[in-house]
């Protein structure tokens, strides 16, 4: 009989002074492929980083490559973020860098980038090019690392991972930010490298995953058992099921304007690249807008002009809230009037602030806490914490949590000032179909009293039910605008 | 055009050199409004150029850019900074006769010229404004009396200024107004809306004056931030060498060691770096620093006394003129040493073992601090701004070394800096020739405490503790840093 690929037995680890597993047991044997599931902070990531190798465990972990397979002898994990340096070895960027143009680059472009890693690891870069066709990505090539979205970024690791095709690939949340044809692609891409000998650990909450995943086990309680999807334990709620706080029922202070959002031949470009073109959206004081569009269209680009993210503002023709665009505002009164959250906007957040004061520093858009709130804010601030059902982590910093846990705390401190425009960007990455589910009853709750919302989301299944428009670009054209729903 | 500070009488110097407030966050809440509605021209866009335009701009005021003809003609890199940025860019003739505010941010050399090309294209009552003041102090540039002089200098690269900005905070930054150049009194209003506007008004501003800020500036980065960082980094490298310690090891000690080591200093001072060692060892780099204390401080003296009497910027200046000569060589032999030719080693070494195997580096990093702080408030330099020179500017230039050694911080750092870093490395390195004989690998490279049981004299750590904890450098340091924590809770958290 064939000995197992992993086999542990009595691990045991500890995530900053906390236990995540006592005497963990789990066999993996050749060719099976499992899904890895536990509520969040279960230790799911730790349990895949350890497999890789990537974190000192104590007790037996045993790894056995298949000799005769031609497929790399190696555990790979694939984070659930991306991580990426400079050509100075630095990965200290900062939020929406991206956009600020800066005639030196020391930023690699993509295909360095895969080059470089195809030498490091002995690949054919021809298959680096069929694996990037499939998942639509040739165009990305050219580019600069820094220019990236969040999801090409993802779909930059996703590419690396099938290509080398090792014999036991661990993917963490691979899905995250993908669009809906994009994820399709990659379980086709999955499926074919399974079946050349590649064995999938997968961690998602997603419905959708590849043919191949045939067993589910979950960690419970630091121990790993084995179940079927049905029987998979649930997330707590997105919230704590208590009434929505008081302060949040109420029409969001501030006059209303004509129009909240109004542009007009909006155009962005790099040098020859053309992000948005001709660009004219009028959002409407109350309107309830889904945007959509394939990874790399330009939502991002888009939602940065509405933040004061992006420097070309200046240069193009649009009214915020009434105001022209860069009529001598600050960019500080526009975030002032806009609740945002985003796939960016979490990567680059303060990881040394606390949940409490991550929270609170919505109500100044910063990331981390600058200063004393005073008394009303604060009484605020531990509603919503208390709301979201954080009150347990109130003074835990943001870096000592797992993903799913500050994701909720960024959706509260999203929400914390009633603003009169939400810009939720994919808002529940890394939660579950239920918090999911539970976060947009609220922004439904929140929406009805008079909010203006700008919603992204890829999967029809988890939207809003107040979404009433829809606006889709497609290589930064507006491709289509759709009323969905007549407002009442 | 001769020495301003020399110019004035020894009462004025000393009047000038003492001006020092740590302004309180009330004194913002003006906002922009003292440069709302005015026309901002920055010349110069590089790091600090591009940097501090894009905040200014983010803040509501407006921002353009007067570049030399042949940079806008070349297309350099000036050039694509601000128009990829959706800036208006001309020449000096086109923009500079429409400002208010000239904002001047090119680099120190070329200030003279700079100068003298935009003073007369600007209109009648204009702001001129500097990040730096040798211009005006050492090189006693005369500014047309209906002008405006000010200055705003954030105490950090142009890519934090940007960073911390988009976070919703700022860095520390120093005001001042030219006493000479105030004809309406609106300098004061004015820096300290450009502060706002750059974000500098939540992260601590010290006002200042241009002459304070130069003589402290000088000293500072001559000595414990830049000379002294690169004294200490060769000799401890070498020296390990000496003692058969693996090269890439020794390499990667010393590299990231300055950053880790000072990491503690920025946020509990020389007491929080002290307090990293074991007691024995703690008593043994007291001891040592306390030596290497009395070991340099003629050098450190002589230093001051150059920078005060003028006798430093002379030097250097004949160093300009003579196509940087001295610069030039001193960089190349820089980029020959032993310890830059080293890569660091793929070891690992944990954060507490930069403390236990370098004890030597904290010595220095304490006898610098310690020193460049107590030469300059003798000389007049008030406490405030000594410590913003020596202790808090420490860290932000040992993490260029942590990047990529010596190359990269005199990359980082101004010509000016770089310039006086090599006189100071080569008048020092031979006077602790006799000292460093006596060292062994147990004060660098290898941990201090293996072999000993820890236990102390009670009353010796007693002693050592109390002298390190009231030093005048922690006395304001702890108050200084608490202005700056109460804004900035989270980074201290």
């Amino acid at each position: 009989m064939s000995q197992p690929v992993v086999h542990i037995s009595k691990l045991n680890l500890k995530y900053h002074h906390t236990v995540v597993f006592q005497d963990l047991d789990w066999v993996i044997q050749p060719n099976q492929n499992w899904l890895l599931c536990g509520t969040s902070g279960s230790g799911k990531t730790s349990l895949a980083k350890a497999i890789a190798g990537l974190s000192n465990t104590d007790g037996t972990l045993d790894l056995h490559f298949d000799p005769a397979s031609t497929r790399p002898a190696l555990a790979y994990y694939v984070a659930n973020w991306y991580q990426f340096k400079d050509l100075e070895g630095q990965s200290n960027f900062y939020y929406q860098q991206r956009y600020n143009s800066q005639a030196e680059q020391t930023v690699a472009t993509v295909q360095a980038e895969l080059e470089s890693f195809g030498k490091a690891q002995g690949l054919q870069f021809i298959e680096a090019l069929r694996i990037a066709e499939a998942l639509a990505y040739t165009e990305l090539l050219p580019s600069s690392m820094i220019e990236l979205s969040s999801g090409e970024h993802k779909k930059l690791q996703l590419v690396k991972a099938v290509w080398l095709a090792p014999q036991l690939l661990i993917l963490d949340q691979p899905y995250n930010g993908l669009d809906t044809l994009s994820r399709k692609r990659l379980n086709t891409l999955l499926e074919e490298i399974s079946v050349k000998g590649t064995q999938l650990i997968l961690i998602s909450n997603d419905a959708e995953l590849p043919a191949v995943i045939d067993r589910v086990a979950e960690i419970r309680e630091g121990k790993i058992q084995e179940v079927t999807f049905e029987q998979r334990s649930r997330n707590e709620m997105a919230h704590s099921g208590k009434a929505v706080p008081s302060f949040l029922k109420t029409a969001p202070a501030g006059t209303a304007p004509e129009h909240i959002i109004k542009m007009i031949d909006v155009n962005i470009r790099y040098g020859e690249k053309q992000v948005l073109k001709d660009i004219n959206w009028e959002v409407k004081p109350g309107e309830k807008w889904l945007l959509q569009g394939h990874n790399g269209s330009g939502k991002s680009t888009l939602l940065s002009l509405i933040c004061g993210d992006h420097p070309q503002a200046y240069a193009n023709n649009y009214y915020l809230f009434g105001n022209k665009r860069g009529s001598g505002e600050s960019i500080w009164e526009i975030k002032q009037r806009i609740g945002l959250i985003s796939p960016e906007l979490h990567w680059y957040f303060d990881p040394t602030a606390t949940v409490w004061q991550s929270i609170a520093s919505g109500f100044y858009d910063s990331s981390g806490l600058f200063c004393d709130p005073g008394a009303t804010k604060k009484a605020q601030t531990d509603q919503v914490l208390d709301y979201f059902g954080l009150q347990e982590y109130k003074n835990v910093l943001m870096t000592e949590l797992p993903l799913g846990k500050q994701r909720l705390a960024l959706l509260a401190r999203t929400v914390i000032k009633n603003p009169q425009l939400l810009i939720l960007d994919e808002p529940c990455q890394g939660l579950d179909q239920q918090q999911t589910q539970h976060f947009n009853q609220l922004v439904d709750e929140l929406s009805s009293h008079g909010t203006t919302l700008i919603y992204v989301g890829h999967f029809e299944s988890q939207l809003p039910a107040c979404i009433e428009k829809r606006i889709l670009l497609e290589n930064g054209w507006v491709k289509s605008v759709e009323t969905i729903l007549e407002s009442a | 055009m001769s020495n301003y500070f020399n110019t004035l009488p020894l009462r004025e110097q000393l009047n000038q050199l003492g001006v020092c407030d740590f302004m309180d966050s009330s004194e913002f809440l003006d906002g922009v409004n003292a440069l709302k509605g005015k026309k901002l021209v920055v010349v110069g866009c590089g790091a600090q150029g591009l940097n501090q335009g894009l905040n200014l701009r983010d803040s509501g005021l407006n921002v353009a850019y007067a570049l030399r003809k042949e940079a806008i003609e070349g297309k350099r890199d000036s050039w694509k900074n601000a128009t990829e940025n959706n800036f208006t860019v001309g020449t000096y003739e086109e923009l500079i006769p429409t400002a208010d505010v000239v904002i001047n941010l090119t680099p120190d050399k070329q200030h003279t010229a700079v100068v003298n090309a935009v003073m007369p294209l600007m209109k009648q009552g204009a702001t001129l404004s500097y990040s730096h003041g040798f211009n005006i102090v050492e090189e006693g540039m005369q500014v047309r009396k209906d002008l405006t002089v000010i200055m705003v200098a954030p105490k950090c690269p142009g890519s934090e200024v940007r960073a911390e900005y988009l976070r919703g905070f700022g860095v520390p930054t120093l005001i001042a107004v030219h006493p000479e150049n105030d004809p309406e009194g609106k300098g004061l209003a004015q820096a300290k809306a450009y502060c706002v506007g750059t974000g500098g008004h939540k992260a601590g501003v010290l006002n200042s004056s241009f002459v304070a800020e130069v003589k402290s500036d000088l000293m500072g980065e001559q000595t414990i931030l830049c000379g002294l960082l690169q004294t200490g980094s060769i000799l401890s490298f070498d020296k390990m060498i000496e003692k058969g310690i693996d090269a890439g090891y020794a390499s990667k000690l010393v590299q990231y060691g300055v950053e880790v080591i000072t990491e503690a200093l920025k946020h509990g001072g020389v007491t929080g770096m002290m307090d990293r060692l074991s007691n024995p060892a703690k008593i043994k780099a007291f001891e040592i620093s306390e030596e290497l204390k009395n070991i340099m401080r003629p050098l450190f003296e002589k230093h001051q006394d150059d920078i005060m009497s003028g006798e430093f910027s002379r030097t250097m200046m004949a160093d300009w003129a003579a196509g940087d000569k001295n610069l030039l060589a001193w960089r190349a032999a820089t980029g020959e040493t032993a310890f830059e030719k080293t890569p660091a080693g793929n070891v690992k070494i944990g954060e507490q073992e930069y403390f236990d195997n370098a004890l030597l580096m904290v010595a220095f990093v304490r006898a610098g601090v310690e020193l460049a702080f107590e030469t300059m408030v003798e000389a007049g330099i008030k406490p405030e701004s000594a410590y913003y020179e020596s202790l808090h500017e420490t860290p932000l230039i040992a993490n260029t070394i942590a990047r990529k050694k010596l190359f990269e911080m005199n990359r980082v750092i101004s010509d000016t800096a770089e310039y006086g870093c090599y006189l100071f490395d080569h008048a020092c390195k031979p006077l602790l020739a006799d000292f460093m004989r006596s060292v062994d690998a147990d004060l660098i490279g290898k941990n201090y405490n293996e072999g000993k049981d820890g236990s102390v004299d009670n009353r010796t750590l007693i002693a050592v503790n109390e002298v390190i904890r009231t030093h005048p450098v922690e006395v304001i340091g702890a108050k200084l840093r608490k202005a700056m924590t109460a804004m900035k809770s989270i980074k201290t958290a």
